[in-house]
């Protein structure tokens, strides 16, 4: 799975030492030009987000003052994090954001993986199909919420028209709290639930056939097949759709911003929303940082725990 | 292969795949109709299923009374300028951690890995005080430069597993024939790269079109809004003009999805670059 093995230049020991020499040199020369190769990029990156992650963890453990100019950083504390972490409203966000993180990517990865079973099936058109799937991944966030806004509009909405025809009375789905999360995560899962079909339809496609004839000759049918023999090989290619997803959920910031603005009473405030919310609505910039450096550290903490539980499945299925 | 003759296989096999463009395609349906609505079929209830009368007052009000063509011009200029210079240093930079020795490329390459999947908003705080710094906010460099550094990890990983399989003899040959490390990279690895080059150009492409929290916050005025502020900030907070909105969306939809369509299959290998290499 990993494509990390950088493999040692074999140092050959030739019977000339003059050779030998010389290699050395042309080595150096090509190490130096490789920094020079990749010091744009290198310094580049590391201007846009080590300052920037480097500055918000000091920031997080400082009193900030905010002043009429700007802002003024003045001694070490805990108090930020003792503040955010005993604010009901983040104990609430971070509880939303794990749910709403969960509750989604599972969703998506079943109905995703549903949608790639049916489209391999398919013997002509999956090309078509496939286009169609990137429709919604290629599509602005901000649009696609505002679409969902308009879908769930009180009066001119067509999910409250269907839902008034089925008998709900006239609801206004985003004014009450739960209808209002259900209604994000619908806006969420019709928009990612493709991505997750192309990974899995990708991978799927790539399967040997000859392990479906073996288990066809072993009189297996096709339910068990599906979980003896395709669920497990197809079990990387999951994990990978996983962390993608994982990812973004967590961070997630446009959809609730345009559709609910993290309402209706903080319903749908994310961490992003609240960490945004705390930095240029409040200014209160110490919190902010705080806020936004537990996220980021969750998230990268989350991601290795990640890795190393899915490297011992990959070695296990490699057995 | 498993039976996928029999009728009920092909019924059944018919019906879903209909599902599944229904649950796709009906929201964009709805988004299109909408923006082909008058004023008042856009705020009918219930609604109408169709845009009868067809009605093209939501573009021109788009362009007219909105800003749009500038939105529009500003997310080209970011993310055109952004995507160029994700692949022109990306390059360098994956074909450098490929192929030459090194010290610590393998540290270099995981902690590319780990930047990349830092959330924005731990970010978007110390970089606005920068931008606003150096006098940046409201700029086109106040996004370009984040989008070029943030999308250019990805970038980086997806052209290195593209110019570890280039065989070295054929940069071998051309060292031999006297070209320099700059012509080789250009003449002889980096056309075998080519769909690399197309997917992770597409990525970042993507990225720098949809991206919002950034553009938000650093670019609001008027003259600098990218296509998502734009459509973000339509309106007042009384009224959203949806159909406008929807009109705009539209329009918005065209360079990418052409785009995308057009480099469909670098797109699905990116999306599956990590199952499928290594």
């Amino acid at each position: 799975m990993t494509t990390t093995k950088v493999a040692a230049p074999a140092r050959r020991s030739g019977p000339n030492l003059g050779e030998q020499r010389k290699k050395d040199v042309y080595r150096r020369t090509m190490a130096r030009l490789g920094w020079g190769f990749s010091a744009p990029a290198l310094i580049v990156i590391a201007a846009v987000t080590i300052f920037p992650i480097v500055f918000s963890v000091v920031m997080s453990l400082s009193n900030v003052n905010v002043l009429g100019s700007g802002f003024q950083i003045d001694g070490f504390t805990l108090d930020n994090y003792n503040v955010v972490f005993t604010d009901s409203t983040w104990q609430y966000a971070l509880v939303f954001t794990v749910g709403y993180t969960i509750v989604t990517v599972v969703v998506e990865i079943v109905l995703g993986t549903l949608i790639a079973l049916v489209l391999e099936r398919l013997q002509a058109g999956r090309g078509w199909m496939m286009a169609m799937l990137l429709v919604p991944w290629s599509l602005i966030t901000v649009i696609s919420a505002t679409l969902w806004d308009y879908i769930y509009d009180p009066l001119a909405g067509v999910a409250t028209q269907i839902l008034s025809v089925l008998g709900f009375g006239h609801p206004v789905i985003l004014g009450s709290p739960a209808s209002a999360i259900i209604a994000m995560m619908i806006a969420d899962i019709w928009k990612t639930t493709p991505f997750v079909a192309i990974i899995v339809l990708a991978g799927l496609v790539m399967l040997p056939g000859d392990v479906y004839e073996a288990a066809e000759l072993d009189g297996a049918n096709g339910w068990k097949t599906f979980w003896q023999v395709t669920v497990p090989l197809l079990r990387p290619t999951i994990a990978l759709a996983v962390l993608f997803r994982v990812l973004q959920a967590f961070g997630v910031f446009d959809l609730p911003f345009v559709l609910t603005q993290g309402g209706p009473q903080n319903a749908t405030t994310s961490l992003a929303i609240l960490g945004y919310r705390a930095m240029f609505t409040d200014l209160k910039f110490g919190p902010g940082a705080a806020v936004a450096t537990t996220t980021a550290l969750l998230v990268v903490l989350g991601c290795l725990l990640f890795l190393r539980v899915f490297r011992s499945q990959v070695s296990e299925t490699e057995m | 292969m498993r039976n996928r003759r029999t009728v009920g296989g092909r019924i059944g096999l018919a019906i879903s795949s209909t599902l599944v463009i229904l649950f796709v395609m009906a929201p964009i349906y709805w988004m299109l109709a909408t923006s082909l609505k008058t004023t008042a079929g856009v705020a009918a209830s219930p609604p109408q299923w169709f845009p009868i009368p067809v009605s093209v007052v939501n573009y021109v009000t788009a362009f007219t009374q909105y800003n749009f063509g500038q939105y529009i011009l500003n997310s080209v200029i970011v993310a055109v300028v952004s995507t160029a210079l994700v692949l022109a240093l990306g390059t360098f930079a994956g074909y450098a951690l490929a192929r030459l020795p090194m010290r610590g490329r393998f540290t270099i390459m995981v902690l590319l890995l780990i930047i990349s999947v830092f959330p924005a908003i731990a970010l978007i705080a110390p970089l606005y005080l920068l931008m606003r710094n150096l006098g940046w906010l409201n700029s086109y460099q106040a996004l370009i430069v984040p989008y070029t550094a943030l999308n250019l990890p990805f970038a980086i990983w997806i052209l290195r597993n593209y110019f570890i399989g280039v065989p070295r003899e054929m940069e071998e040959t051309a060292r031999i024939d006297g070209a320099g490390p700059f012509r080789t990279v250009w003449q002889v690895v980096l056309p075998m790269t080519l769909p690399g080059l197309f997917t992770a150009g597409i990525f970042a492409f993507t990225a720098c079109w949809t991206e919002f929290l950034m553009a938000l916050s650093f670019n609001s005025a008027d003259a600098f809004r990218t296509i998502p502020v734009g459509i973000a900030l339509f309106g007042n907070a009384h009224i959203t003009p949806y159909g406008t909105i929807f009109a705009a969306s539209a329009v918005a939809v065209v360079p990418i999805a052409i785009l995308v369509l057009i480099f469909r299959k670098s797109v699905v290998s990116g999306l599956t670059s990590g199952a499928v290499k290594g």
